[in-house]
């Protein structure tokens, strides 16, 4: 079977997102409800559970005193907080593996998303001055296909650094080896998975968001700048170093300054410390 | 920013990106130490710079002599490695955080007569870097690639 069939395959194979986040979201948005059925739900699903107490204990989350009890996390976190851990213990599931052959550590991989997503609700403060729970989840996700890539991309290293010794960037390079590059198989589980337009969309063109003709959509806009950033800082660093192209294009379209920038990483590096519990919920 | 004075140590700092890591080694006195600063110019935010001087150049290669200085080291007999400041493909116009890592750091030994030993700085790779006490020797490790000596 050729690489590209066995890439769609796996992505066919991917098991359904759970469904928690969905059903709680509905659930607060109803007239009224109690702390306990809340937290039932969340209860309900054992996979995420211990994941989203830990979370509920971030200071990043708003925490300043220790929440044991997920009717205590339903209380303080509030629905945005609350939706977003919950988010961000189902998406780990999918992590817990990583992605051998662009990381050595699924923690490194693990850091590294949580990071662009820090970094993408601090430029999204910056430019629409609000965070975005979409944009978060997109972030999150902007990675997901190197979960499926990993694999085939350690096999054909070799012709991949070579092309990429000559200067093509290493997405342009998968895709010409493997048929098909790691954003637009995040793009692809993303849809498999029935996520919004939008957040397939910020996958898909998470390194080359000018290729989308799509005025309205600034998501992958702003997944780029906050990957780049991470890329730079060397947070959570893949095989791929920083071989990615520079789309000149993305301060402009924000009016954002390089020390907008530079600003914004000194804030992600406070996020970091003080989202630690996010990021330990992958450890190995 | 870590310095020592104990001849066991092995300093470490992981993926540097655009960030730069600064050894210095002063053999007679047996001191060294490994700076990781992430942006070129404190005047960026003169708080922040003051709670953590180690993450601008500007503020974290002094703080860094200085600590070693604290130690018993000298100017004089002190070696100066660098490396990192990698930057994104073709970054000729915004992001070009890892160029204006480098130039700061030449701009800093220049103005204070610090003569840099050796540097692998720039291209598009992370690097970590490793400095060993016992005998002032630097490692640098890219991605995916062997231990090399600096």
């Amino acid at each position: 079977m050729k690489i590209i069939d066995r890439i769609h395959k796996s992505i066919e194979a991917i098991p359904a997102f759970p469904a928690t986040g969905g059903k709680v979201a509905e659930l607060l948005s109803q007239a009224d409800y109690s702390l306990a059925q809340v937290a039932n739900l969340i209860e309900n699903d054992p996979s995420i559970t211990a994941n989203v107490l830990k979370m509920a204990n971030a200071p990043y989350f708003g925490a300043t005193h220790k929440i044991s009890t997920m009717e205590e996390a339903v209380l303080y976190l509030g629905r945005e907080n609350l939706l977003r851990a919950i988010q961000t213990a189902g998406i780990s599931l999918y992590y817990q593996k990583g992605s051998p052959g662009y990381f050595d550590h699924a923690s490194d991989f693990w850091k590294h998303s949580v990071a662009v997503a820090l970094m993408s609700q601090i430029l999204s403060k910056k430019i629409t001055g609000d965070e975005n729970a979409a944009l978060y989840t997109a972030a999150l996700l902007h990675d997901v296909g190197k979960i499926i890539v990993g694999e085939f991309v350690r096999n054909e290293m070799k012709k991949i650094s070579m092309l990429v010794s000559q200067h093509m960037s290493f997405l342009d390079a998968e895709e010409l080896v493997l048929g098909i590059n790691h954003a637009d198989v995040g793009g692809k589980i993303a849809e498999h998975w029935t996520f919004p337009i939008e957040i397939q969309e910020a996958i898909s063109y998470h390194h080359r968001p000018d290729l989308l003709e799509k005025e309205d959509n600034i998501l992958p806009w702003i997944v780029y700048m906050a990957d780049e950033a991470c890329l730079m800082m060397g947070i959570g660093s893949s095989v791929e170093g920083l071989t990615q192209q520079t789309v000149g294009a993305s301060l402009k379209k924000f009016n954002l300054r390089m020390k907008d920038m530079e600003r914004s990483m000194v804030m992600l590096s406070d996020d970091l410390n003080s989202a630690r519990e996010l990021i330990s919920i992958i450890y190995s | 920013m870590k310095t020592s004075n104990d001849l066991k140590d092995v300093i470490i700092t992981c993926a540097l990106g655009s960030c730069i890591g600064v050894a210095v080694y002063d053999p007679v006195a047996g001191v060294g130490g490994l700076l990781h600063y992430m942006l070129p110019d404190s005047a960026l935010d003169e708080k922040r710079a003051k709670e953590n001087p180690a993450m601008f150049a500007d503020t974290g290669i002094p703080l860094l002599f200085k600590s070693c200085y604290a130690l018993g080291a000298q100017k004089k007999r002190m070696i100066v490695k660098a490396a990192g400041g990698a930057s994104i493909l073709e970054d000729t116009s915004f992001f070009r955080i890892g160029q204006k890592n480098i130039m700061a750091m030449r701009k800093i030994f220049w103005k204070n007569n610090v003569m840099i030993t050796s540097e692998d700085t720039g291209g598009n790779y992370n690097r970590t870097v490793r400095l060993e006490m016992a005998t002032g020797k630097m490692f640098i490790r890219t991605s995916g690639g062997p231990m090399k000596g600096l």
